[in-house]
């Protein structure tokens, strides 16, 4: 089964995810990340943020943790998971990504298929009043035989 | 870590370099478990030398997060409003990488002031393995 265009437009489930300041620890431990404003509040406050913030990349924690479901997802789209590469990841920050509970949609934003089969999957993060925190762009490469 | 001061920055500047320990298997096992990606290529040896490598990968996301490192290390994470790259090439178990970023536009549009970067990690040979651009909101 290959990708087609028409998986365009395709929305996957809308999911939530409870951002903890403990996981945010967690992921700066295994970032080698040791700037205090990650791990102390009070640290947090006095660089002028209302909690401990979340890096630059812990979206990718809100995806895997949040919705293991998009490994079945993509196999269900036609994508051959044993020949997938990352190809691109683009953050564009809204608001700071806080501890508190966040809702996320994914789409399927592009297909590139042909010599080079691209899929582009931009995902949405809200906060609970619905305003958009960030949204995040995947693109993943299919390899050929 | 301050704002950034747009007069303060020209372009073709260099940040400060960040060095990322050498990546050894114990990184990715702590990094799979943090971010919760846990496809068998970046902690099973096994598993990706059937799989037609010598042995594991890092994850994307792990370099990447290194490149954040950086971005966070010079801008204030409150002032990035985009971070971006495209994976160029795997990084190796022992590899040892080093985060560089050059000033490369700086633009005033309705009163806004805006800073992009070119960021990239690369190995000790100078082969980028991921390469990008930061944009941050300057004053």
């Amino acid at each position: 089964m290959a990708i087609t265009k028409d998986i365009v437009g395709k929305k996957l489930d809308r999911f939530d995810f409870t951002v903890e300041r403990g996981k945010i620890k967690e992921f700066c431990l295994a970032i080698n990340e040791k700037n205090p404003i990650y791990f102390d509040v009070e640290e947090a406050k006095k660089a002028g943020y209302s909690d401990v913030p979340a890096p630059p990349t812990f979206p990718t924690v809100i995806m895997f943790w949040g919705y293991p479901k998009i490994w079945n997802d993509m196999a269900e789209l036609g994508i051959d998971l044993s020949k997938i590469l990352h190809l691109k990841e683009e953050y564009t920050y809204h608001k700071i990504l806080y501890p508190g509970k966040v809702y996320a949609q994914s789409e399927i934003a592009d297909v590139k298929v042909g010599r080079a089969e691209i899929v582009t999957f931009r995902t949405t993060i809200y906060d609970e009043k619905n305003d958009p925190i960030l949204s995040a762009e995947m693109a993943i490469f299919i390899r050929k035989d | 870590m301050a704002k950034i001061e747009f007069d303060k920055v020209e372009v073709g500047q260099t940040l400060p370099p960040l060095d990322v320990p050498v990546i050894e298997h114990a990184n990715l096992v702590r990094y799979a478990g943090a971010s919760g990606d846990f496809n068998p290529i970046h902690n099973d040896p096994d598993f990706a030398r059937k799989a037609g490598l010598d042995g594991t990968i890092s994850h994307g996301m792990y370099v990447m997060a290194q490149v954040g490192r950086l971005c966070t290390s010079w801008a204030e994470q409150k002032d990035i409003a985009y971070f971006g790259v495209t994976f160029k090439a795997m990084t190796k178990l022992g590899e040892k990488l080093t985060i560089v970023g050059t000033i490369k536009k700086k633009f005033e549009k309705d009163g806004k002031k805006t800073v992009t970067v070119l960021v990239e990690a690369k190995n000790e040979a100078g082969e980028v393995k991921a390469g990008g651009d930061l944009v941050v909101n300057a004053v």
